[in-house]
């Protein structure tokens, strides 16, 4: 018999009038010890079908059919108190925003305590504060937190984002469930610590003999985590079967395309980028930026956010920044596009000096950024032909030959002339960032820089924004500033790459250079990090020894 | 350039299916029934201002008109609110009440607000000195006790409507400016301003079509919210004779003329501020479903 059992279910949503059917006949069996994954993109309904089997559904959702047997007892026709009682205990969830998940005015060990207090009462047990204090350390120690002591009595806020995932995993556990059900995982933290995240789950799962159902959008982390996929795509399962299957012999599309849109590592498939072998159109020699914040009392506090970078930018190629959060990518980037003055060094583009330029600020004309996420970039109050009009506008254009300009553009980034009189919630994702994109273009800019332009949007969507990027940069003969922390796409997209850690520059070559051969064992630890999704690409990965992991990796379990 | 086929797919891409933003807060403001209570109230006072000589049963008491043998009528049929000391319909005085609480209203937001609105914009927006002084004065004023100060300009200046007006104003612009300046400080630190000004975009530009349009909903239920407070605040000032001049019917001052018979002839004190209440909760309810079909804090 299977532990958790879900069978043709259906759930939808009724919002102001509207029903929306979010899961359609979905069913899904997690076996005892059994690895599952529930893989889909955004809106795919795999966070609701967990929410259905925890009991934790939004008011205005309703399960319309179908069954949810867990250990043989079908759990929607139990009431909720009996529902409450598996929480924590039967199973676990292991949630996405290790942040949030805290209170921020409570200790770490007050969280946990209380946690382990209300499940004693609910279980009848009675364990003085020293017992649990003791049971917490235990599973802070199986969580290889190595100061549990130090953790109990931190703040949320003081702990980095890696402790907080394994705080939220030892909560999972604290009272030996026997399924642990993890939403994305590891997915706000960087590669590095993400890895050690998915690794530390695996441990745990075979050590206490836990089933697992990982939900996530990411078919590395699939790979490295499940003996069984399923695989989701608008409330329904279209997919299902052993790992290897999925992976190798996909039977529908869908499936064929998910996998095909994610970027290879290493291998035949590996798309290297030309080099232009033109002069540089952005120079940066030994530049550092040094922030500083004053105190009235204390002495002031400076942080070195860019150290000495000295890099070259040819015309028409796509120059790749890679880096984890905090590495200075971004205030590289900015300090180019003129948002930010450099400490120290200097910055040339196209032959003119930063600092020679009005204001320090450069020319729209000359470059234009793309954000990352394309919810902030876009005035929630302006319709697209709005926001397309400002840098149209301010170029001197009449009316007539804006909204020429206007229709160019939408033609340019693929959409339809109608999107002009949407607003920015209208759009999904990728159209968004379609049209910053679009708003970039509009000034007719030499150089654009790219800041994770993807990192917010599904796989099968970031493919067809960077074939677009592709097309865009042939066509008007762009040079890109790319930045983004994700590899296997940077080792396709990029013809240069650079790779920052605190602020400086380790390593730079082409990517076939950089990939084949590390120099640097931090470049090597952060490739060794990329879930990939076949053998061959685990196998090409460089080697890193565990000594080189401590001296240059942030860990999480200290 | 692209094909067809890019184009299409570059639409499916999940188009989200979503009523329009406006749909939505109009069906919030809808399934509300304080809020849709609030605005009947609301149109209720505004129509009876606007067509007070139509509605009131005795238009001419809202002049200098004196019937001795009718002072101090109890409700009656003839005067359902009573009479007051010169025997003028209390009702039909009520109804034109509410012209001067409404005038009250309009001139006195039709300063504080936008003037609060452009300084809370330009501290939010433009940071630094700009924003140290504007807070640094709104803070000052912030200050004063606003009694106080309508009470030295109405003793200064000659107790009019107007006076009354810029008495309250001088002061009520401050709790604009400190909302708006939220607001547009969180709204200047978006992604999307950074772009508009990199595209080539004026100050002025940023400012009025970029910030401002995500201001307007805060802004809109606090004017709401505050017309309310207005009546109250202009009432309290007649009260104390600092606001219009006799004859003009005016709830405040109708309310103290009737004190001086209370208990016995209660109605003159109990009608001019049943008509404040209710002008006030309207305005109080109405805000408060403003507020919930925005979404957003005041």
């Amino acid at each position: 018999m299977a532990l958790l059992d879900i069978r043709d279910l259906n759930v939808s949503f009724t919002s102001y009038g509207q029903r929306t059917h979010v899961l359609r006949d979905v069913s899904l069996k997690v076996g005892e010890g059994q690895r599952v994954a529930l893989i889909g993109e955004t809106g795919s309904g795999k966070s609701v079908t967990s929410k259905t089997v925890l009991n934790t559904l939004p008011g205005n959702a309703s399960v319309e059919s179908g069954q949810v047997f867990w250990r043989g007892t079908d759990l929607l026709t139990r009431p909720d108190r009996e529902r409450e009682k598996l929480k924590g205990i039967e199973m676990s969830v292991v949630m996405q925003d290790p942040l949030s998940s805290f209170n921020p005015v409570f200790t770490i060990g007050h969280h946990l305590d209380s946690v382990l207090y209300w499940a004693d009462r609910r279980a009848g047990r009675r364990r003085g504060r020293a017992e649990r204090t003791a049971h917490i350390r235990q599973v802070l120690r199986k969580v290889q937190l190595a100061d549990p002591d130090r953790v109990i009595a931190a703040w949320p806020a003081q702990l980095s984002g890696g402790m907080r995932q394994r705080v939220l995993i030892a909560l999972a556990l604290m009272n030996r469930p026997a399924m642990l059900i993890a939403d994305e995982p590891g997915t706000a933290l960087d590669v590095t610590t993400q890895d050690e995240i998915l690794r530390l789950i695996n441990d745990l799962v075979t050590e206490e003999g836990l089933s697992l159902l990982m939900i996530t959008h990411n078919l590395g982390v699939v790979r490295m985590t499940a003996d069984y996929v399923y695989v989701m795509r608008k409330g329904v399962i279209v997919e299902h079967g052993p790992l290897k299957q999925i992976f190798e012999a996909p039977q529908t599309d869908y499936c064929r395309e998910l996998i095909g849109a994610i970027p290879p590592l290493y291998g035949a498939a590996v798309k290297d980028q030309p080099l232009s072998g033109e002069p540089p159109l952005v120079k940066l020699e030994n530049v550092s930026k040094r922030f500083t914040r004053r105190h009235l009392l204390r002495r002031d506090e400076t942080v070195d956010a860019v150290r000495n970078v000295s890099l070259e930018v040819p015309r028409g190629e796509i120059f790749g920044i890679a880096g984890e959060s905090g590495s200075g990518k971004t205030t590289l980037a900015r300090m180019v596009m003129g948002m930010l003055g450099a400490t120290e060094g200097e910055i040339v583009i196209d032959g003119v000096r930063l600092t020679d330029h009005a204001e320090g600020r450069i020319d729209r004309r000359m470059a234009q950024i793309v954000y990352q996420n394309p919810g902030t970039s876009l005035n929630p109050k302006r319709t697209v032909a709005q926001t397309l009009d400002v840098p149209l506008h301010f170029a001197g254009l009449d009316k007539a030959a804006r909204a020429r300009r206007t229709d160019e553009l939408l033609e340019r980034v693929d959409l339809p002339r109608h999107f002009a009189s949407r607003y920015p919630h209208e759009l999904s994702g990728g159209q968004k960032q379609r049209i910053a994109i679009a708003r970039a273009l509009a000034a007719d800019p030499k150089l654009i820089v790219l800041d994770e332009p993807t990192s917010a949007l599904d796989v099968s969507v970031q493919k067809r924004v960077i074939t677009l990027l592709e097309e865009l940069r042939s066509d008007l003969g762009l040079t890109y500033l790319f930045i983004s922390h994700d590899l296997s796409l940077m080792r396709n997209f990029c013809s240069h790459i650079a790779v920052m850690l605190r602020g400086e520059v380790v390593e730079q070559g082409t990517p076939a250079e950089v990939f084949a051969d590390p120099r640097h064992p931090y470049t090597r630890a952060l490739i060794a990090a990329v879930p990939v999704i076949t053998d061959a690409e685990d196998a090409a990965k460089p080697v890193v020894t565990e000594a080189e992991k401590k001296r240059f990796l942030v860990s999480s379990a200290a | 350039m692209p094909s067809p086929d890019d184009t299409m797919r570059a639409v499916e891409e999940e188009t989200p299916v979503i009523l329009s933003a406006r749909r939505m807060a109009w069906m919030r403001f809808r399934s509300n029934p304080a809020a849709l209570i609030g605005g009947f109230m609301v149109i209720s006072v505004i129509l009876a201002a606007i067509f007070a000589p139509l509605i009131a049963p005795y238009p001419e008491a809202a002049g200098n008109t004196i019937d001795f043998a009718n002072r101090h009528a109890a409700p009656s049929a003839e005067n359902f609110a009573g009479t007051d000391k010169v025997g003028r319909d209390i009702f039909s005085r009520v109804i034109f009440g509410f012209r001067v609480s409404l005038l009250l209203v309009i001139g006195v937001l039709g300063i504080a607000v936008p003037v609060g609105a452009a300084l809370g914009l330009a501290a939010g927006y433009f940071g630094g000195r700009t924003e140290l002084l504007i807070t640094g004065f709104t803070n000052v004023m912030l200050a004063i006790p606003p009694l106080v100060i309508a009470l030295a300009v109405g003793s200064i200046l000659t107790p009019t409507l107007v006076n009354a007006m810029i008495a309250i104003a001088l002061l009520w612009w401050t709790w604009h400016a400190r909302l708006v300046y939220r607001v547009a400080k969180s709204v200047a630190a978006e992604d999307f301003v950074e772009a508009a000004r990199l595209a080539g975009a004026s100050h002025w530009h940023v400012l009025t079509r970029e910030i401002l349009p995500n201001c307007i909903a805060v802004i809109s239920v606090k004017t709401t919210l505050d017309a309310a407070f207005v009546i109250l605040f202009g009432a309290t000032l007649s009260f104390l004779g600092l606001g219009v001049r006799p004859p003009t019917p005016d709830l405040g001052s109708m309310v103290a003329d009737g004190r001086q018979f209370l208990p016995e002839m209660w109605w003159g004190v109990f009608f001019p501020a049943l008509g404040i209440f209710y002008a006030t909760l309207g305005f109080n309810l109405l805000g408060d479903g403003l507020r919930d079909m925005f979404d957003v804090e005041v």
